[in-house]
């Protein structure tokens, strides 16, 4: 009985197979990745010397993710209860994880100095890129489309320099700045290796911001091209089977840049925290 | 070969190449992560942090890959 059962759904599914390779395509659509992540202004404003102040897709994203970050921290902090509701458990989960994962394990000092700026860098990197999965009417002609602010090389490289600004500041301020710049090589190496080392460090003290802004912005933009790629092959093959399968594997890389989204946000605030402790906490 | 298959070409070689170095240091860096967590289940914690320090330093390498893939493909 339930062996039948299982023979008859087993005929029934490749049968559909079948019926769906066998089906005329639609129409042939040309589909280009790169438009995906062209900007275009959306709102033509004046330009002020070098300074274009037109409103496109990514500063939409940003004023989004701002607000969902305002809103979020209004309704959290409003109606706070002893016994958390879903709401207040998954926000007290990501607090306690930016508070003792991020910055309580790579911090020695100055923790409750640096916790807002590596917690906020958190919250904004991680809802920026949520928001980047839900598709919104900003592609051209005003069409779903998935983007996100990080996938903007402008915006990780902002953030990448607040990082880069924060962590001299915090060197200089806790060390003083003479002890701060030489502290960069070990005082015991022998006089010409130590050299040698302080100019490597601060050669990868800007490479620190070239890395922590691209990992993001290229994690971001090869998660959404993906995406887009396999939403587009439906197009261009022009078959129905092939396009149930890449649209069943969509869910699947849909899933993975959920995990990713999370991922790239946790790595952005630790290693910010890494980097700014140890600007904090110099070793000798 | 003229210039612009020369230069797919190049994009495609540089994401291949420049993949294998990065997914052998994760696969190296998350098996001995997973080795140490299952010695020492206690620290857990503080191993997973730090995998996954080393697993963005790690990928980024292959970002860097794609990076130039793309430079190649659309800019140059």
């Amino acid at each position: 009985m339930k062996r039948g059962r299982l023979f008859v759904i087993l005929a029934l599914v490749l049968l559909g197979v079948v019926v769906l390779f066998l089906l005329p395509g639609g129409e042939s659509a040309e589909f280009d990745v790169v438009e995906e992540f062209a900007t275009h202004p959306l709102i033509h404003l004046p330009s002020i010397g070098p300074v274009d102040l037109s409103v496109n897709k990514t500063v939409v994203y940003l004023w989004i993710t701002f607000g969902v970050v305002c809103v979020l921290a209004f309704f959290i902090n409003r109606g706070v209860k002893p016994v958390p509701g879903r709401f207040q458990f998954a926000m007290e989960t990501l607090y306690e994880l930016a508070r003792d994962s991020i910055v309580g394990s790579v911090m020695k000092s100055g923790r409750e100095t640096w916790f807002p700026y590596i917690a906020g860098v958190f919250f904004f990197v991680l809802i920026s890129n949520l928001v980047g999965l839900v598709p919104l009417p900003f592609a051209e002609h005003w069409s779903l489309g998935f983007y996100a602010a990080t996938a903007n090389l402008y915006v990780t490289l902002s953030l990448a320099l607040c990082t880069f600004v924060f962590t001299h500041y915090a060197g200089v301020r806790n060390n003083g700045p003479v002890a701060y710049v030489r502290n960069w090589a070990p005082a015991s190496a022998p006089p010409v290796l130590r050299q040698l080392i302080w100019v490597i460090h601060a050669v990868s003290e800007v490479f620190r911001v070239v890395s922590l802004s691209v990992r993001l912005f290229a994690n971001m933009l090869a998660g959404h091209a993906i995406l887009a790629v396999f939403f587009g092959m439906a197009l261009l093959f022009q078959n129905y089977a092939a396009a149930a399968l890449l649209q069943g594997g969509s869910v699947l890389i849909y899933l993975f840049e959920l995990f990713v989204a999370f991922i790239q946000a946790f790595i952005f605030a630790i290693l910010s925290g890494v980097y700014i402790g140890g600007a904090l906490d110099q070793e000798h | 070969m003229d210039a612009d298959s020369a230069r797919l070409l190049a994009a495609g070689i540089s994401m291949g190449v420049g993949s294998i170095g990065p997914a052998l240091g994760l696969g190296m860096l998350i098996s001995k992560a997973l080795e140490s967590i299952a010695r020492q289940p206690e620290v857990s914690g503080d191993i997973r942090v730090n995998m996954f320090i080393g697993i963005g330093v790690t990928e980024a390498v292959a970002l860097y890959a794609f990076v130039v893939a793309l430079i190649l493909i659309f800019v140059a």
